[in-house]
């Protein structure tokens, strides 16, 4: 049953189950959701089979030895498994062209907790969210964000409520009204490069 | 923070980095700014979760491999898993290393900590100094210092340079850059970059092609171009 809907909270489990006992069936049963997803991933990326199914292996290869540095409070599991895959990734593509002395993901994503900020309160965007001039943005935005955002902002639906119905992580309905915010305010003041 | 950030990368930057598509030397200038930046690191944050969500709710039916999975899935389970004494990962605040120059230390951003060990010896000409990063690239990620009150010459870009500010101020004629601020000018954008009176400047300066120097003697402005790239 590889590709039933995933329950909320089941790849933490999963990842839990291999961290403290090693359990191989509950690594298969990952390995069979998120490995065919990684090799669609590279293949975008790479171009090719041959090195998608390389990455794949080393990435999934990662997450079996590595499940004990998953730390489901910091995030959930897709996001751990494609940011390995990603890492992978990078460092395969660098070595083909280049000497030891060089960029590699681990300079590039730090892979911890930058110190917590005040949150910058999104409750201005509220009265923001009525005003006209940005009906043609919200349009614009990227799909799976708009989705969000309607069901928050038009439907009122709570994060719960709408992370139960798209069967995706909460921290992802969060993440994706943040940047929704971020896109339809960088649609209206141009401060960015 | 005592400085607040200003000038971010675009969301279409931050997105590329996420998802690691950008060239090594932008991303590196990308990932120092994040360092200084918390809107960029929760910024990049979400873009992480969403890039997760597209890539795990993807439609991958209508591929059978079902022997090669099998088999790749064997070899792994066969592999030792690491022991759990090695499980120190890095959940505090990022290190930050320093680089010394012009009798001055300045603390440097994580991204940049290992790099920066193996710099390249500083290069001085007047009141700036250019020091290389080893990367594999074409040697153009490069640290630039500006004692205070030094102006560099104007100049047109040939190509991509961003710059990223680590300590003090820079102005040109666009505007004013502190800590954290990342400029980012393009193929024909002209600038005289320089520092205010009372402040010097260190910044990260990856270029994807040499500057032009638009006044004085070409012959005398070859050397310079050197020195930039
Ligand atoms: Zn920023
Ligand atoms: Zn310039």
């Amino acid at each position: 049953n590889t590709d039933n809907e995933p329950r909320t909270g089941q790849w933490e489990d999963a990842l839990t189950l291999v961290a403290l006992h090693q359990d191989k069936a509950a690594y298969a049963e990952l390995f069979r959701y998120f490995a065919p997803r990684l090799r669609a991933f590279g293949i975008k990326m790479f171009g090719n089979e041959q090195q998608a199914m390389e990455m794949v292996q080393d990435a999934m290869l990662n997450v079996w030895r590595k499940a004990r540095l998953f730390d489901a409070s910091r995030g959930c599991a897709s996001t751990w498994i494609f940011t390995i895959a990603r890492n992978v990734r990078f460092d395969m593509l660098r070595k083909k062209q280049s000497r030891k002395d060089d960029i590699s993901a681990d300079d590039l994503w730090f892979d911890g907790d930058y110190p917590e900020q005040e949150s910058n309160s999104s409750d201005s965007w509220d009265t923001m969210l009525m005003s006209e001039k940005l009906a043609p943005h919200f349009d614009a935005l990227p799909p799976a964000q708009r989705m969000v955002m309607q069901k928050v902002y038009l439907e009122e639906k709570s994060h719960q409520e709408v992370s139960d119905e798209l069967a995706i992580p909460l921290g992802t309905v969060k993440s994706r009204i943040r940047l929704a915010l971020d896109r339809l305010r960088e649609a209206l003041d141009d401060t960015r490069s | 923070m005592t400085h607040a950030v200003k000038f971010h990368p675009g969301l279409m930057l931050l997105e590329q980095y996420v998802e690691g598509s950008l060239s090594a030397d932008v991303a590196l200038a990308v990932s120092a700014h994040i360092d200084l930046c918390p809107h960029c690191q929760q910024l990049s944050k979400d873009i992480t979760n969403d890039q997760a969500a597209v890539l795990a709710e993807q439609d991958v039916s209508g591929r059978d491999a079902e022997q090669e999975w099998q088999q790749m899935l064997n070899f792994i389970t066969s592999q030792p898993t690491i022991s759990s004494s090695a499980s120190t990962h890095t959940d505090t605040a990022p290190q930050v290393a320093s680089v010394s120059v012009n009798g001055r230390t300045f603390e440097i951003p994580r991204a940049l900590a290992r790099l920066a060990e193996k710099q390249n010896k500083w290069l001085h000409l007047g009141g700036i100094a250019t020091a290389k990063l080893p990367t594999a690239d074409k040697q153009h990620v490069s640290l630039l210092y500006i004692d205070k009150g030094t102006e560099v010459p104007n100049h047109t870009h040939l190509g991509l340079e961003m710059t990223l500010v680590l300590a003090g101020k820079i102005v040109d004629e666009n505007g004013e850059y502190g800590v954290g601020d990342l400029l980012i000018n393009s193929p024909d954008d002209t600038h005289t970059p320089r520092t205010l009176a009372d402040e010097d400047c260190l910044c990260l300066s990856v270029l994807s092609a040499p500057l032009k120097f638009n006044k004085g003697l070409t012959r005398l402005l070859n050397p310079l171009q050197q020195f930039f790239y």
